[in-house]
């Protein structure tokens, strides 16, 4: 009775220190990605869709409230704003690529962004969702890290703009290769550029696996997407919803 | 390593600076962003303890949206009730994003090397 007791005590010391929510948290995305590079990169075995579904999982199972397992992660969640601001690093590397092309470029992340917006908040408004879901749609197909400030500034839950910027990072990392096939883009360039505006950073790894072109000119779409939607966005929202 | 860190830190706090005083519609990290580009262009090169820092941050960014996303526990009834709409509005935008980027991108250096 004595030892239960004792074992519960540390339990209880355990799970109130940022000790337990960080350690899962690490320990989630270390099997995420080990799940990741044994299923050779498939982005189906996303490791940071592994993580999260290992962690919601876990503190379900064991029923610790999630504003608990917050207060611990949050050391990690602060990180989000340092990352932001080092993504002036790859933009910077793709400057020098822009040149002589930034006129095609500007133009398709302009009507990338338009679209990615207009067609999912016209399609799950049509199919009966509500506002608060359609909403965090707005900055789907930005950064993770962005799209969740962005979500803060508009009002809507950066949880769902996170939770459905990472799913559109997968399907347009899956998708992406039979879209540009069927449409005949040849130039790895063009392509990368098409999949860095329209799955971010998940779409920009798959690019690098399959050519550094690619890669480039993917993550320069998604730094340069990151910045003109953060402009963009809280007006285009403010517009649709007066 | 410390160093880039300082810098990223720096960047970040003017950024939140600006966002707070000037243009609050804007997330200070996106500043902090933008003031570090025009920084390094400025100084013509990223210094290796930042290049370190940068990558490292990259190399592991979907690491740092974990703790945000569990949050979806607390919209599982909301995501089930409306699982159809979801799923349909994300898999039709994002063909249609990757898509038309792609006919605007190579429309219009077509003509870009035409001329």
């Amino acid at each position: 009775m004595n030892e239960k007791h004792s074992i519960v005590e540390i339990w209880v010391y355990l799970s109130g220190s940022p000790l337990f929510a960080l350690f899962i948290t690490l320990a989630a995305y270390q099997i995420g990605l080990t799940i990741y590079r044994h299923a050779k990169q498939n982005p189906l075995a996303n490791p940071v869709a592994i993580a999260i579904l290992i962690v919601a999982t876990s503190i379900q199972l064991i029923e610790m409230p999630y504003s608990t397992y917050f207060e611990g992660a949050q050391f990690i969640h602060f990180l989000l704003g340092s990352a932001t601001v080092s993504l002036a690093i790859p933009i910077y590397r793709g400057l020098d690529s822009l040149k002589g092309r930034s006129l095609p470029l500007i133009a398709a992340l302009c009507t990338g962004g338009l679209v990615s917006i207009v067609s999912a908040v016209e399609i799950a408004t049509l199919l009966g969702a509500d506002s608060s879901i359609t909403g965090a749609m707005y900055p789907k197909s930005v950064t993770a890290p962005i799209a969740m400030g962005i979500a803060e500034r508009i009002g809507v839950s950066p949880t769902l703009t996170a939770i459905f910027a990472v799913s559109t990072g997968i399907l347009g990392a899956i998708l992406a290769p039979f879209v540009l096939n069927a449409l005949g883009m040849k130039a790895w360039w063009q392509r990368g550029f098409a999949i860095g505006i329209g799955a971010h950073g998940i779409g920009t790894s798959r690019a690098f696996s399959i050519h550094p072109e690619a890669g480039t000119y993917a993550s320069l779409a998604m730094g340069m997407n990151g910045v003109i939607s953060a402009i963009a966005i809280p007006i285009i929202y403010h517009l649709f919803n007066k | 390593m410390i160093s880039g860190l300082v810098q990223i830190l720096l960047f970040q706090s003017i950024g939140e600076l600006v966002s707070k005083l000037l243009l609050p519609t804007l997330p200070g990290p996106v500043i902090g962003l933008v003031l570090l580009v025009g920084w390094l262009v400025l100084r013509k090169g990223i210094n290796p303890e930042l290049a370190a820092v940068a990558d490292g941050f990259s190399q592991y960014l979907g690491l740092l949206f974990v703790p945000a996303a569990v949050g979806v526990v607390l919209f599982l009834p909301q995501l089930k009730a409306n699982a159809f709409a979801i799923i349909t509005a994300l898999v039709a935008s994002v063909i249609l994003t990757i898509g038309s980027s792609a006919v605007v991108v190579r429309f219009l250096s077509k003509r870009v090397s035409d001329e």
